[in-house]
């Protein structure tokens, strides 16, 4: 039960932080002519899309390699897919680098 | 059922409630559980070469090496079989995080009763040593070794003593009723108190509100529900007053509480009984062997029907939570199912039973 109630709140602020920051910080961008405070707000959010995403990568993985080192001691033959299986998480990371390059692109 | 740890080997153990790494070794393990068809075939083997050439492919096969080296029989195959369990469930155990070790501890506390209480029959009808020490199956929090020492014990008295100096609960109960005992000689007044205490005791340690301790919780009091009724069948016609029939009552049913096993126990018939619990999730597997029972007339018919069916509950734990103590559970019953299965085989094989009688006999759900 906490297990799940910490993964929805690590993916949901990495999912608020990624999608509403940067939208906050475009809007004012686009309203106002650009102030030092804009900036600062903008490189804080993708600093935060990044490590946010870099923390929701770590729990995924930890998670399935916990399950995968389970199950490469009793079926070794299963090693190719649960390396694909622990590579998945990735994507997650890399949408944060792609927001985050975007934003300060 | 103590303090005590359990001696495990182990170099890696999930702490806390983490499932994962637990749960994945288990499924693992569950993929090697022997299929139908190789019961099918074990079943055909013309004798006990045949049956040793197919075990050692599977994963018993190092169990029966070992054993193999003090001759080629169907005791050494047994032998070989309960140290495969023995080795699995200590294995299970050496890998489970702190929620699932208390939780499963607790269940496999069955076997520790299981074989305290055989020890003390052992010693009540004073049997040979030997004879009752391959009966012992110590998956529990006694070792073989503790349960050889208890063996070694002269008397009753001594047991209950040994079992007090290593702080096992056991003792409590024991000691209660050993001045009883002695007096009266009634054996059953021991395991009674044995009984009782082990699923108290269980009761009160998987009282919680976690889904895991629920699963576990159902678990047992099915296992309760299911020897409260068998007591109560065995019990129908045996004219005992409300207090005696009382005494024979386990602690931690769902469905069979005390008053609907008095009600049950003094009934007159099988059909009555049949009536009042068609309602319960007990009433369909005992249905279906009424016509059986007509026709054997032995509770045996009931008993087998109700084993069945707590496997069947017990397979099905696993169907929840895919990262939760119910796969944990059902392993260990479908392991232990299987171990039966394959003793049954080997010792019908062994004595030249007809293929069908040996279908009859294995617990396959």
């Amino acid at each position: 039960m906490i297990k799940n109630r910490l993964a929805k709140m690590v993916f949901g602020s990495a999912f608020l932080t990624t999608m509403m920051v940067p939208a906050i910080a475009f809007a004012e961008e686009a309203a106002a002519p650009r102030d030092p405070s804009v900036d600062i707000a903008m490189y804080a959010a993708a600093g935060a899309s990044l490590c946010i995403a870099a923390m929701a990568t770590a729990f995924a993985q930890s998670k399935i390699g916990a399950a995968g080192a389970g199950t490469l001691a009793e079926r070794p033959e299963a090693g190719t897919t649960l390396i694909v299986l622990q590579a998945l998480p990735e994507t997650i990371i890399l949408l944060g680098f792609v927001i985050a390059f975007m934003m300060t692109a | 059922m103590s303090d005590r740890k359990t001696a495990v080997v182990s170099t890696y153990r999930p702490r806390g409630r983490d499932y994962g790494y637990t749960n994945a070794r288990i499924r693992g393990m569950r993929s090697r559980l022997l299929k139908q068809s190789f019961f099918d075939e074990l079943m055909t083997a013309k004798d006990i070469g045949a049956i040793i050439q197919k075990i050692m492919d599977t994963e018993y096969g190092p169990d029966l090496e070992g054993r193999l080296l003090h001759g080629r029989n169907a005791t050494q195959v047994d032998e070989a079989l309960k140290d495969n369990m023995t080795r699995t469930f200590r294995k299970v155990l050496s890998h489970c995080n702190d929620e699932a070790t208390t939780l499963v501890t607790t269940l496999l506390g069955r076997w520790d009763l299981f074989n305290v209480k055989t020890i003390i029959r052992a010693k009540h009808m004073k049997l040979d040593e030997e004879e009752v020490a391959d009966s012992l199956i110590a998956v529990g929090q006694l070792t073989q070794v503790d349960a050889d020492e208890l063996l070694k014990q002269s008397d009753i008295r001594r047991v209950v003593d040994t079992l007090a100096t290593w702080g096992l609960p056991f003792a409590v109960p024991l000691r209660e009723v050993l001045p009883q005992y002695e007096e009266e000689e009634d054996l059953s007044l021991l395991e009674l108190a044995l009984d009782r205490y082990y699923y108290e005791w269980a009761s009160k340690r998987l009282r919680g509100w976690r889904a895991n301790k629920e699963i576990a919780r159902t678990f047992l009091s099915a296992q309760v529900d299911t020897m409260n009724l068998l007591t109560a069948i065995r019990l129908l016609n045996a004219d005992l007053g409300e207090e005696d029939a009382s005494r024979f009552f386990l602690p931690g049913g769902d469905v069979v509480d005390e008053p609907l096993f008095l009600e049950l126990s003094g009934m007159s018939d099988v059909d009555e009984v049949f009536n009042r619990i068609k309602k319960t999730p007990y009433g369909k597997p005992l249905d279906e062997v009424a016509l059986l029972f007509m026709e054997k007339g032995s509770v045996s018919v009931f008993e087998r029907a109700l084993e069945d069916y707590l496997f069947r509950i017990a397979f099905e734990t696993s169907k929840g939570d895919p990262l939760g103590i119910g796969l944990t559970i059902s392993y260990l019953w479908a392991k232990a199912n299987e171990i039966t299965n394959l003793r049954i085989v080997v010792k019908g094989v062994t004595v030249g039973m007809p293929e069908e009688r040996m279908r009859e006999e294995l617990i396959i759900v």
